[in-house]
């Protein structure tokens, strides 16, 4: 592999960083690289001595993620410094996938719940009225509608949760693409 | 198993090699990398998040100097933060090694 080869792997990797941050990635190897031609290495050379350049590219990557969440703490920078470290093969899918099935089971079980108490709500209401309940038909229309009130809530907080649950994993398996790609395409 | 043994272990001790070749002199990238390169035998390429890491975490600083061939150099100097994290880290392996020493010899 030469210089030319390998930058453009590195900036492969890096894709989707900040400019900023690929440009000095990028001037380190190419000083690297200057350095050991002026020192009569050849550019394989210099290049096989560096490494892989799309494992380089994911530990940068991991790096700037870790040293964002230090700096800014919010979830958004979480995520990323969370992301980052998966994507280094640090945490392997079997690891968090256990962990995704047991939350998207829990969030599908709090759906049924939801739907279960608004159904349950519009019975009460429909027909709570005309079966003598104690406390009078008003009670049951009330109760009726609370009900379904509670019910429509909280289905509310757990679509938003989904939402966010979704979000995550397009990004996670983006990111993750990304990272494999190169690394794939360079053992080619 | 045995290579991830390896990489795991070399990875641990690079930045105290690091610490240790910064606190002899001040010095640059490519000059870290191959010392340890041929040393220890690290993928040259690995100094590079090292160093960012060790600046970010305040270890070390950097400074150009202008070099005779090509562009300036980026040289890195110890901190006083790095200077301490040396000794500390120095000492916590010197303990460790005589402690697996002891263990590999009871075993032999």
């Amino acid at each position: 592999m030469n210089r030319q080869a390998f930058i453009d792997r590195l900036r492969l990797g890096l894709s989707g960083l900040p400019a900023k941050a690929i440009a000095e990635a990028v001037a380190d190897y190419e000083t690297h690289f200057a350095e050991g031609l002026a020192a009569g290495r050849s550019e394989d050379e210099v290049a096989a001595a560096l490494g892989d350049p799309a494992r380089l590219a994911r530990e940068l990557r991991a790096e700037i993620g870790l040293k964002k969440w230090e700096e800014q703490r919010n979830p958004t920078s979480a995520a990323g410094a969370i992301f980052a470290v998966l994507g280094l093969g640090a945490i392997d899918l079997l690891i968090l996938l256990p962990i995704l099935m047991t939350v998207a089971g829990t969030l599908f079980g709090l759906i049924v719940a939801a739907v279960a108490i608004f159904a349950g709500g519009g019975v009460v209401f429909a027909a709570g009225p005309f079966l003598d309940p104690p406390g009078g038909p008003l009670t049951a229309l009330l109760g009726g509608i609370g009900l379904m009130a509670a019910g429509a809530s909280l289905g509310a907080i757990l679509t938003l949760i989904v939402i966010g649950l979704v979000n995550a994993l397009v990004w996670y398996g983006r990111l993750h693409y990304r990272l494999l790609k190169p690394a794939i395409e360079s053992q080619s | 198993m045995v290579e991830a043994v390896q990489v795991q272990l070399k990875k641990g001790v690079l930045e105290l090699c690091v610490l240790a070749l910064l606190s002899q002199h001040d010095s640059y990238a490519y000059e870290i990398a191959s010392r340890l390169a041929e040393g220890i035998d690290m993928g040259e390429g690995t100094i590079y998040p090292l160093m960012r890491r060790m600046q970010s975490d305040g270890l070390v600083d950097t400074y150009l100097v202008e070099s005779s061939a090509g562009p300036p150099r980026k040289y890195y100097k110890l901190t006083e933060a790095g200077t301490m994290s040396f000794s500390t880290q120095k000492a916590e392996w010197a303990a460790f090694s005589r402690a697996v020493e002891i263990i590999l010899g009871d075993a032999a």
